[in-house]
């Protein structure tokens, strides 16, 4: 298998516990939108999924700090010049152009292949993005001018909420709210559970619906 | 990671080109049987012991056919997945006839059937044969409910030209591993 060496050139914290890291991207490293690269440290591997765009010479992944994980908190530690082992990047989540509405569904840093669709130049589609707080909403703005309809589904809903399609409740409530009946292409990132019960809710109420997922934990 | 992601207890599943349909759905069933067939290689080789490793390594690369087979199954004709997937192609059947022949070509003429069995190494050779069997057939029920279909499948020709060719090298596979055994084969007697 291919490896690459990549050195840290910035790091910068999105949230109290999420941050975007950059690494310069070595000679000859390919990868398509929606792919993830793994890091290899110590006898573990974690995946992370770049944010593109694919033609940039950085690489850059945005990184929950896990508390008390085993990779993460290392990863937000980092300094310029650390350097980490990574394998060529990998993955089947690609977003595949169709005549069906584009709806993607995220949770957390699972915005990440969403982030990199956008900046691939996919446009006209739906995004729910699931959080506990407004600020959690990484790469708001870009999605936002992306999206045909960005709709945050917020656990902490605020008195006067920053965007107007924003949704008090998790993000199958939203789409039982928002998304009319049709044939849809569902792309789900993510917490495992939002992705069961997100698919739960296709089979039985958007039948010949497609469903593309990508779980993280 | 979780192993379980608890989206197909209800009975349906994923395509690879997206689409949610029953487990039961003739494309799950086929790429299930492929599966199958992948997995009685699999023991077929676990009984294979040292000085067989020409045939160990035949076995995994049919077990990589197989699985190229059942990535091709797994989505529906026209879907932009099929672009990065490799159908199986003639090489892969001209590989298993060149082995066939080689086998054959030791063996003594079959004048009767033979009853399947004999060594657990053919006896395994033959359940991978019959099952071999099960899956072309699906794939011939595949074929045709996409028969008509705007968009043909051009992939499974090929397939059912690979399985064809695959459970006669089980066949012959059988009987090599119950000669070289020192096993006889048991003819029918009707
Ligand atoms: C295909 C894939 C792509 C991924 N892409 C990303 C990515 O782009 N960004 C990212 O931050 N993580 C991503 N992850 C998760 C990442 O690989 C690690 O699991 C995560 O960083 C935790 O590793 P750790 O060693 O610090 O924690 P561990 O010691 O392994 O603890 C794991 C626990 O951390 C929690 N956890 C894991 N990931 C997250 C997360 N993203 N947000 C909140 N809690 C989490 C879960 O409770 C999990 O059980 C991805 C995972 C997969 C399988």
């Amino acid at each position: 298998m291919t490896h690459y060496s990549v050195t840290v050139t910035s790091l910068s914290w999105l949230t109290r516990n999420t941050f975007e890291i950059r690494f310069n991207r070595p000679a000859g490293f390919e990868y398509r939108p929606g792919q993830k690269i793994t890091f290899e440290d110590g006898g573990i591997t974690r995946d992370y999924t770049l944010l593109g765009p694919e033609h940039r010479s950085e690489l850059a992944v945005c990184v929950r700090h896990v508390a008390g994980g085993r990779f993460s908190p290392k990863l937000a530690a980092a300094q310029p010049g650390d350097r980490y082992r990574i394998g060529a990047a990998h993955g089947y989540f690609f977003f595949k152009s169709t005549d069906r509405r584009a709806v993607f569904v995220a949770t957390g840093t699972g915005i990440a292949p969403f982030v990199a669709f956008a900046r691939q130049g996919v446009r006209n589609f739906d995004l729910l993005h699931g959080v506990h707080t407004e600020t959690q909403l990484y790469y708001a703005d870009e999605l936002a001018a992306a999206a045909r309809r960005y709709m945050p589904c917020l656990g902490d809903f605020p008195d006067s909420p920053r965007w107007p399609l924003s949704f008090d409740g998790r993000v199958d409530g939203c789409l039982a709210q928002h998304l009319a009946p049709g044939a849809y292409d569902f792309y789900l990132c993510g917490r495992n559970e939002m992705i069961r019960d997100v698919t739960a809710f296709v089979d039985q109420r958007f039948k010949g619906g497609r469903v593309f997922t990508e779980a993280f934990f | 990671m979780k192993i379980y992601t608890q989206t197909g207890d209800k009975g349906k599943t994923g395509l690879l080109s997206g689409e949610r349909v029953f487990k039961s759905h003739v494309r799950i069933r086929a790429y299930g049987e492929a599966d199958e067939l992948n997995a009685a290689v699999g023991a077929l080789a676990a009984t294979l012991s040292g000085g067989q490793d020409q045939i160990k390594m035949q076995l995994v690369r049919v077990q990589s056919d197989l699985f190229q087979a059942g990535a091709w199954l797994s989505a529906t004709p026209g879907d932009e997945t099929l672009q990065r997937l490799t159908p199986l192609g003639q090489e892969q059947w001209r590989r298993l006839e060149g082995w066939i022949d080689h086998f054959n070509d030791q063996l003594p003429e079959l004048r009767t059937f033979i009853l399947p069995g004999g060594s657990p190494a053919a006896a395994w050779a033959h359940m991978a044969r019959t099952i071999c069997r099960r899956v072309e057939r699906v794939v011939v029920e595949l074929a045709h409910t996409q028969a008509g279909q705007p968009l043909p499948d051009n992939g499974l020709a090929d397939i059912l030209i690979y399985l064809n060719r695959l459970s006669d090298y089980f066949f012959v596979l059988a009987r090599h591993l119950n000669h070289s055994a020192g096993v006889s084969e048991a003819a029918w007697k009707g």
